[in-house]
């Protein structure tokens, strides 16, 4: 990569730097965006008016900022590798706008998929709320997409290096298009993990932490064969395992 | 145990009169005899480099000798613990080869003593480099009998040559030299630093040191050759069937020999944790090797670092190049008539973080067959701008009293992708020869499935010195490049290369 290692660095804070900050508006929870609230009346059964009342205390633009929000928190520093690279490939003037333009497309992806979710969300919450059956049946999905040659397919997708345009027009077309087939085998790799801690009746905030973690650590391994397979994918878990040994070392 | 010395295979002519070379036939052939599933078998550690038993072509379609088994299999344990390890493209390139020559050595030695030979037998290197006709493979390796008659397991069918006619030699003729030993820091990429750049979390491998680039991949890809009726490459030409192919084994203890003489030198290796603990520190698999007694050895860098920690050396551990009385960039300056003293470029440092910019591309994939490929690389004014500013006559020697050296400018080939690791080119820009594109490990890097993700390879050209006599005779205000890639061997119908973009950047030196 024709980046230098301090611009490389520079890259990973400026983008840990937005995650985290995000991840603190998400923890706060402010207006209840990350939440769907629901209250007595939905319990008698859906209806037209339970829905009414439900989208009422949960407005849908503020559940899609919630999760436009999360996915920039859980999303971000997977952007950090491919955003490097478009920053070595391009052109000085061309390196901020390749890039606004990539993450657009990813998060736009992510953004369309996300008004589905929400409304089964929204869903699950008019018909079942409360309840903890939708995520048993859901973690149970994960468990197996988790394992399955489909999910490896999109995670060996998720690595596709695209060399972009260098020049003009052609540049921007390429960020864009990078930034939404990378979002599409995103999807395809993490939807049953980003849906889960939305359908748990409590505990939302640790799901998530607990997802980041999963979801980071398994787009860090390298691409493997599609298979069915029980692998966990913990490169991260050993990353900062092999990392703290090191440093104690180093202080000894 | 006194320390152990790995000799010239060259010495009594390179033939078996040898002992180093018979007890090393012999010893092979006993490794040869054991299944494809005991990991102290010639097979196992051929796929511990790299393997391809169930492609197609794979190991099963290799014409023998030597018979290459496809079973039995290894338990799956075993086979992730131990095979497909080899390091290319990055930093760890030196350290892994140096413990995988190390560990087969104690087996292949263990092997001799029980046959009789010497207890210190060592690996022998073949020191392509060295004077009179040592750049041709040691005629041991060309015979099909021993000297009692029996088959010679040194002997392979799949070993074609530079020109596909079996005769095998290194071709300097490939721009194939070892101006690497010239480096003087380790971590980067080629063609200034030596050892490779550091690969952390990035997936693609183009980290490429000058050690790996040139010598190792073109001379992989010469003796290999290729099958002259259907292209396809020798096994010394695919990482997946290089190992099988004694004479692997003699070219990287050589590889080795320039690293331990380049260290021998006074040359640093690095001292970040993240290399000294090998891969596993960015959470990366380990490397294992099979002891003679087929248990587990785990290594690191830092348990190779140098060649007394494990109990061996060389016969010849000079650096094989000539001390030059001043350095590359003097000489450059000198060009544009500025006696420059060596001491006075010291300020001006060799980083491989100096800062990089993109300064031209073409605009579409690249396309090259048996005719070859040609392409027009646009050049960006504002970045070649740059590039002329630095190389101005009239304020260089402003520049340098800044500590600031003319630009390098490269000339990169990105996402090569293919099927066949054996075919080589020559590249030119504007009709001047830019260096020979060996593509040694092409094949895994183009495979979506494989660690590499389908990212191809990336190789880079120093085009410096074809940049400079542009400048020098008043021709640099161009608008672009035209770079021609020519094969020099042959490119089989589907084994056609795309190159994704071919680009020229400029890097700021000082």
């Amino acid at each position: 990569m024709n980046l230098p290692e301090k611009k490389r660095t520079l890259i990973s804070l400026v983008i840990f730097g937005i995650s985290i900050l995000v991840w603190i508006l998400l923890l706060f929870n402010p207006g209840h965006i990350m939440t769907v609230q629901h209250c007595h009346i939905s319990d008698s059964g859906p209806s037209a008016a339970s829905l009414r009342m439900l989208l009422q205390m949960n407005p849908f633009s503020s559940l899609m900022t919630g999760w436009g929000l999360m996915v920039v928190a859980m999303m971000l520093p997977k952007l950090i590798i491919p955003i490097q690279q478009i920053y070595a490939s391009s052109f000085k003037r061309q390196r901020f706008l390749s890039t606004i333009l990539f993450v657009s497309g990813y998060i736009g992806v992510w953004m369309l998929v996300g008004a589905f979710m929400v409304a089964i969300i929204l869903g699950i919450h008019l018909y079942m709320p409360g309840s903890y059956i939708p995520a048993i049946v859901l973690g149970v999905i994960a468990i197996i997409w988790q394992f399955s040659p489909v999910k490896q397919q999109c995670l060996n997708r998720g690595h596709d290096h695209w060399t972009l345009a260098a020049f003009g027009w052609p540049a921007c077309r390429d960020a864009i298009l990078f930034g939404i087939m990378h979002g599409v085998w995103c999807v395809g790799a993490g939807w049953a993990l980003m849906l889960l801690p939305m359908l748990l009746p409590v505990g939302h905030n640790l799901a998530m932490i607990l997802v980041t973690f999963i979801m980071l650590s398994e787009h860090l391994e390298h691409p493997q064969v599609p298979r069915w397979h029980v692998d966990f994918r913990l490169r991260l878990f050993r990353y900062l395992i092999a990392q703290t040994k090191i440093k104690f070392r180093q202080a000894l | 145990m006194p320390v152990l010395t790995r000799k010239n295979a060259w010495n009594n002519n390179g033939t078996f009169s040898n002992p180093d070379l018979l007890w090393y036939a012999k010893a092979v052939g006993v490794m040869q005899t054991r299944p494809l599933n005991d990991p102290t078998s010639w097979w196992f550690y051929a796929a511990i480099h790299g393997q391809s038993i169930s492609d197609n072509p794979g190991w099963g379609t290799i014409p023998p000798p030597p018979n290459v088994p496809t079973t039995p299999l290894p338990s799956s344990s075993l086979i992730s613990q131990y095979w497909d390890q080899c390091q290319h493209g990055g930093w760890f390139f030196p350290p892994w080869h140096r413990g995988y020559l190390y560990a087969i050595e104690n087996i292949l030695r263990g092997i001799v003593a029980q046959l009789g030979g010497p207890s210190d037998w060592a690996l022998p290197y073949w020191n392509y480099f060295g004077p009179g006709n040592q750049y041709q493979m040691p005629p041991a390796f060309a015979q099909k009998t021993l000297p009692d008659g029996s088959a010679n397991p040194l002997f392979v069918n799949a070993r074609y040559g530079p020109n596909n006619d079996g005769n095998i030699f290194v071709p300097f003729s490939w721009g194939i030299n070892q101006n690497c030993q010239s480096n003087t820091v380790y971590t980067g990429r080629q063609p200034a630093f030596y050892g490779g750049n550091t690969t952390g979390f990035a997936h693609f491998a183009s980290g490429t040191g000058s050690l790996e680039g040139n010598p190792h991949n073109p001379v992989h890809v010469a003796v290999g050759g290729q099958d002259p009726t259907t292209g396809q490459g020798g096994l010394m030409g695919d990482p997946d069937t290089a190992g099988l192919d004694p004479i692997f084994y003699l070219h990287h203890c050589n590889i080795d020999r320039m690293w331990a003489s380049w260290n021998a030198a006074g040359n640093s290796n690095p001292t970040d944790p993240n290399w000294l603990n090998g891969p596993n520190a960015s959470g990366n698999r380990q490397f294992y090797m099979p002891t003679p007694a087929g248990t587990p050895w785990l290594f690191t860098p830092a348990m190779v670092n140098d060649i007394s920690q494990l109990n061996y050396t060389y016969d010849n551990l000079t650096l094989g190049i000539t001390p030059t009385l001043v350095s590359q960039n003097a000489l450059r300056l000198r060009n544009f008539g500025l006696s420059v003293d060596d001491s006075k470029l010291l300020n001006a440092k060799m980083d491989e973080n100096n800062d990089s910019e993109l300064v031209g591309a073409n605009s579409a994939p690249l396309k090259v067959d048996a005719k070859g490929a040609q392409t027009n690389v646009q050049l960006d004014s504002s970045g070649w701008n740059n590039v002329a500013k630095s190389l101005k006559t009239t304020t260089m020697a402003q520049r340098l009293s800044e500590n600031k050296l003319p630009d390098q400018v490269y000339l990169q080939l990105e996402g090569i992708k293919g099927k066949e690791d054996s075919v080589v080119c020559s590249v030119t820009v504007n009709n001047q020869y830019a260096g020979h594109l060996s593509l040694f490990g092409l094949k895994n890097a183009s495979q979506k499935d494989g660690p590499h993700g389908g990212s191809g390879l990336t190789i880079r050209f120093d085009i410096s010195s074809i940049v400079d006599k542009l400048e020098l005779s008043n021709a640099l205000d161009i608008n672009s490049l035209e770079v021609h890639i020519q094969p020099v061997n042959v490119i089989a119908d589907g084994n056609e290369l795309t190159i994704d973009r071919v680009s020229i950047y400029r890097e700021e030196q000082g």
